[in-house]
Formats: structure tokens, C-alpha cells, sequence
């Protein structure tokens, strides 16, 4: 959905705020020391107070990365997520600034603030200042939630680890962007732990029988965010996008098997490691397969728009041949400019 | 009768599912007792380990949801959500231009409120509003969670000083320093256009906001806001609001955007 794509600069880029985050370790030269030892409460609990970003990371955008895991889901979820594929993800809540629901803590970028306190923990988000309260007063998952976008969480201490349990969530938010679903029954267990100051070692198991045929684990690294904070990001402001989208299937372009067969290869990112670009949202290697008709790159559904462009959750792609017809790479066009992925295989 | 207006209707429609729906039954942990079992409100308010009295709890409107009616025009709780300037004497000191703007937006039935938008309404009417808030306050940082579309305000107590030059927000950049058991906030760096009520009372990019908060007991919050905008208004005014503790009961979800189907139907110029 190109709203997304829009949305994104805002939060990823515009941390300009120039401060010093008070009372954190610091090195010799006055920078933080985020390999300091990680801080404790008073009762002897690890404190994870403060500012953090996760790591760029595909599972935002899709929590499947490679074909063969899509299986995980279960046929009417499939059918589900290949219907939000076709109306070009026209539904995701997202667009339309509502919740994202379980999947907002895997946004890469998106600062969030941990506050601890004894009896509760608060996870504030930057993007659309939306929060969520963790319960450690020792209260049990209530047994009929009132279905809600954040769903209802508490949490207790395994050693170091923060376990954080989560249910009474609505079907209405999706566990990606790219549209694959969850059910009322998604239940949700998110492991803290942090390494040093300036890492979480973060896990996240979503187990959702109704929908997938096995619990779905993501790891992430999580870094403290230091000499900067949280802007003010209103979805909501200036909203003049939603009138625009069509979700139409009429926009696809009708291809044959034999076209659509001539992209299938493996793709290679043509860039330094880190230099930023695709790498930091798009695998550095794509593989570009024919199942049933449909075209994936990796996991990725591919809509065509075109005989050589096609269209996917924030980007778009564009197969490029040589005077002799065969292909030669693609050109993936995101947030950010257009990156050259060369044809391997 | 006095003419209610869409957007008061608006809130008082709005309003009333989350007042009565505060169904989640667990009792809040740490509350003095009389000897009859009954919180014991009037106990002193609570410390932190610092000595500085705890805001932390779950706030609403003093006044209770059953004193305002339906037919008074005004949303259930405190008087001031409506018109922030009800109780400051000689009413509020308008700059022309402004009295102007609010003139116009009366005019225009209050179509433009941020509320029938689903944006932030601001730090000031934020007081005021029905629904409840929970203050949380940590070492270095007050946080206010709103039931209000889910949203939270952070108030800076770790010494940081006010940014020279900020991005205006909806809900300004905030700062607090203890005076003795009062925390005195300030706050700049907001949007032009806002408004303080739903009479569409203005507040501009000029302004400063002084926040008092005391909790003279365990059930009582009091917020002295002193507005000093120059650009909108002839002198500095200040409101009183007070807030009561609410017990055995938590914020529940409330995402205003989920199914908005009024704007639409608005008729307002």
C-alpha cells in the first residue's frame, strides 16, 4: 500500500531532536556507554526503562521470509491473506490510522519508550502516541477480554527475562503489512531480556491455532535509543490519502504463465552491506518463484501492473531485459530511491 | 432548553459508553482503609522513595457524570470541557481577532473540533475531559495515559530544560520541577489553530501553559493551568481543575477512527 510508504520518513529520519539523555552511562569522551551493565530496580529486577529502537527487520512488513513457511498457515487463512493481496492491501488498518495491533513493536525504527514501575509496565509508542500497560501486579489473563486492537497483557520475571502474555486481541488488526491475519485466539508471549545497556534481546511468539498450524517465532535486536526521544507522529493529521485508493482487482494486469516464468531466478542486492537503501527493509538476496500461477518474490506476492512491472507491499518492481530479451536484474522502488537487485540465477 | 450543539451531542453520545462500561472489576492495590473496610480517601496522598508526594492512580472529573444532565447542553463531568473560560471572572480576555475566530466557529456549528476529527485535543482540555487518565510517574518522567483514543503525554522530571526552538505538537514539549509538594510543569512548542473547549476557545503557537499539580489527599488531584498567550489572548488567565480518584476499575481501550461514520454527515459551514 503506498501509504505506507509515505508514512515511514516521518518516524524513520526525523530524530533531530538534539539532547542528552540525563543519568546513562557514558564513556571517556562523553559518549554512551551502551555496553555498560545493564541497570537494576531497587527490588533487584532489571530495569528496561527508557527510549529504545528495534532493528531494521523484514517481519514488520512480513512475518513469513521464506516460501515454504507460508504453509504455516492454514487454508482460510491463506485464502484471507491472498484476498488483502489482490485488493492491493486497500483494508490494512494501518492506512486508515487505526491500531496495528500486536505487530507495532516489530516496527524497525519506531522508537518506543519502556516506563517500569512496580505494578505496571508502559510501552509508549512513537508512531500514532498510542500506548500499552503490562500488568506485573500478578493478576491472571482475564478469561472473557473485551476484544480490543492492543488485546490485554501482564507479565512476571523469568530471571533476567521480562515473559510478557497478551490476549483479547481483535481480528481486525493484521499481523503484518503485507496482510497476512490473526483470530480472536491469537495469543501473544513477548520475551525482554536485556544484555547490556544498550541491548533487549527480544522474542515474540504468536500462537494462533484457529489461524496457523504452529506458534510463529521472531527474534529481534532491540538498541537503546540515546540523546534523542520521541516525536509527536498523528496519523490522523492531514489525512488525504484513503479517498484515494482503489483495492481494485481491475488494476492487475493479466499475464501468461510463460511471461510471468521468464522472472524466476534468484536476485542479488548491488550494494555495500549497510549503505542503507533496500538492505534495510528487503532481503539482500530475493528469490523470484512461479507457484500456482502467482508470482512471489521470496515470500512476497508480486501483482502485475504491467508486462515487466509489478507491484508488492511498499515497493514496487521492475524486471529489466537486455536487447536479447533474457532478464537481467530488477529494480525495487521504495521508500528511499530505487535499488538494483543483479540476476544471479 | 439551550440549544445543544452537534458536537456537544457528539460528546455526549461518545462519552457515555466509556462512562458506563468501566466493567473491568479489579480492585486497586495500596488503598488506605477505614476501620470499616472503606478507602479512606481523605489519607494523606502517597510518597515515592524520594519523598515527593506519587500522582500515579486513575483520575476522572470531580464532578460527578450525574450532576451534569443530558438536557443542560453539557457533556457529563467537568463544565470546563465545554468552556474552559466558564469560571474565570469576566469571562476570557480575547484578543479581537480571536473573539472573532470564535465567533466564526460557533457560527459553523463547531464542524472543525479536532474531536470530530479524532485528533489530539491538547494538553489543556485534556484535564477536562470525561473519560478517564491514568498518571504513572517514574523517576525523571510523568506520564499521563489517556482513555481518549489511547494516547499519552509525557511531562520531562529529569532536569532537561524546555527546547529552545521545538516542533509544534498537539501536546507541546513539557517539562516539570518539584516546589516543594507542587509539580509545576511547563510547556511550549504548540500548534496554531488548536482549540481549549468544544466552543472552540483558541490557544496558539505563542503559548506558554503553566501546569500546578497538587494532590493535597489520597483521593483528590488539583491542577492549576495558567495560559499565558499573548497572541490570542490580552493577559495571562488561569482555570482550576479538579480530579478525583477512581477506584477498583482501569482505562479500558477507546480508538476513536474505529468506525467513524460521521463526518460525513456534518452540516456545518
Amino acid at each position: 500500500m503506498k501509504t505506507a510508504l509515505f508514512l515511514l520518513p516521518v518516524s524513520l529520519f526525523a530524530q533531530w531532536l538534539d539532547f542528552h539523555t540525563p543519568g546513562i552511562p557514558r564513556t571517556a569522551d562523553g559518549k554512551p556507554n551502551l555496553s555498560a551493565p545493564a541497570p537494576k530496580t531497587p527490588d533487584g529486577k532489571p530495569d528496561l526503562t527508557g527510549v529504545w529502537r528495534p532493528e531494521a527487520n523484514p517481519y514488520f512488513y512480513d512475518v513469513i521470509q521464506e516460501l515454504k513457511d507460508e504453509a504455516i498457515f492454514r487454508p482460510a487463512a491463506e485464502a484471507l491473506f491472498l484476498k488483502r493481496v489482490a485488493e492491493f492491501r486497500r483494508d490494512d488498518p494501518q492506512t486508515h490510522c487505526l491500531p496495528r495491533g500486536p505487530s507495532d513493536i516489530l516496527f524497525g525504527g519506531q522508537l518506543y519508550r519502556i516506563m517500569q514501575s512496580p505494578a505496571v509496565i508502559g510501552l509508549l509508542y512513537e508512531g500514532g502516541g498510542n500506548y500499552r500497560q503490562i500488568y506485573m501486579d500478578g493478576r491472571k489473563l482475564p478469561r472473557d477480554p473485551n476484544p480490543t486492537w492492543r488485546g490485554y497483557s501482564i507479565g512476571h520475571w523469568e530471571g533476567d527475562t521480562l515473559v510478557v502474555q497478551s490476549a483479547g486481541f481483535n481480528d481486525r488488526t493484521w499481523l503484518d503489512r503485507v496482510g497476512h491475519p490473526h483470530s480472536e485466539e491469537l495469543r501473544v508471549t513477548e520475551r525482554f531480556r536485556r544484555v547490556d545497556f544498550g541491548h533487549i534481546q527480544f522474542q515474540v511468539t504468536f500462537d494462533d491455532p484457529q489461524t496457523l498450524t504452529r506458534p510463529l517465532t521472531i527474534s529481534l535486536k532491540v538498541n537503546y535509543a540515546a540523546d534523542t526521544d520521541m516525536l509527536e507522529n498523528e496519523c490522523n493529521e492531514n489525512n488525504t490519502d484513503t479517498g484515494h485508493l482503489s483495492g481494485q482487482e481491475t488494476a492487475r494486469a493479466k499475464l501468461s504463465p510463460a511471461v510471468l516464468a521468464r522472472y524466476a531466478g534468484v536476485y542479488e542486492f548491488r550494494g555495500a552491506a549497510g549503505a542503507g537503501g533496500a538492505g534495510t527493509f528487503f532481503p539482500r538476496t530475493q528469490t523470484v518463484s512461479l507457484v500456482n500461477g502467482q508470482l512471489f518474490m521470496n515470500a512476497l506476492p508480486l501483482i502485475p501492473q504491467s508486462e515487466t512491472t509489478f507491484e508488492t507491499e511498499t515497493a514496487r518492481i521492475e524486471f529489466v531485459t537486455d536487447a536479447r530479451g533474457a532478464v537481467t536484474h530488477l529494480v525495487l522502488t521504495a521508500a528511499g530511491g530505487d535499488n538494483r537487485y543483479d540476476r544471479k540465477r | 432548553m439551550p440549544v445543544i450543539t452537534r458536537t456537544q451531542l457528539l460528546a455526549i453520545i461518545l462519552a457515555a459508553p466509556a462512562l458506563q462500561a468501566q466493567w473491568l472489576n479489579y480492585p486497586t492495590a495500596g488503598v488506605p482503609r477505614l476501620p470499616n473496610g472503606q478507602p479512606n480517601l481523605s489519607a494523606p496522598a502517597p510518597r515515592t522513595p524520594d519523598g515527593k508526594p506519587d500522582l500515579s492512580g486513575l483520575w476522572e472529573p470531580a464532578t460527578p457524570a450525574a450532576s451534569s444532565t443530558f438536557l443542560s447542553g453539557d457533556p457529563p463531568g467537568d463544565r470546563q470541557f465545554s468552556g474552559i473560560g466558564v469560571n474565570v471572572p469576566g469571562g476570557l480576555p480575547l484578543q479581537p481577532w480571536a473573539a472573532e475566530l470564535v465567533e466564526t466557529r460557533r457560527a459553523g456549528e463547531f464542524k472543525d473540533a479536532p474531536d470530530t476529527y479524532c485528533l489530539p485535543l491538547g494538553l489543556v482540555q485534556m484535564h477536562v475531559h470525561p473519560y478517564p487518565r491514568k498518571l504513572v510517574q517514574v523517576p525523571g518522567l510523568l506520564v499521563i495515559l489517556f482513555e481518549r483514543d489511547t494516547t499519552y503525554r509525557q511531562i520531562f522530571t529529569d532536569g532537561r530544560p524546555l527546547p529552545v526552538d521545538p516542533q509544534p505538537g498537539f501536546n507541546g514539549y513539557s517539562t516539570g520541577k518539584w516546589e516543594g509538594d507542587t509539580l509545576v510543569v511547563k510547556s511550549i512548542g504548540f500548534k496554531d489553530g488548536m482549540w481549549l473547549d468544544t466552543k472552540g476557545s483558541p490557544l496558539t503557537s505563542a503559548a506558554k501553559v503553566t501546569e500546578r499539580f497538587r494532590r493535597p489527599s489520597f483521593g483528590k488531584l488539583e491542577i492549576e493551568i495558567t495560559i499565558d498567550d499573548p497572541k490570542a489572548y490580552t493577559k495571562p488567565w488561569s482555570i482550576q481543575v479538579h480530579q478525583a480518584l477512581a477506584l477498583d476499575t482501569d482505562l479500558i481501550e477507546f480508538v476513536c477512527l474505529e468506525n467513524e461514520k460521521d463526518l460525513a454527515h456534518l452540516v456545518g459551514k
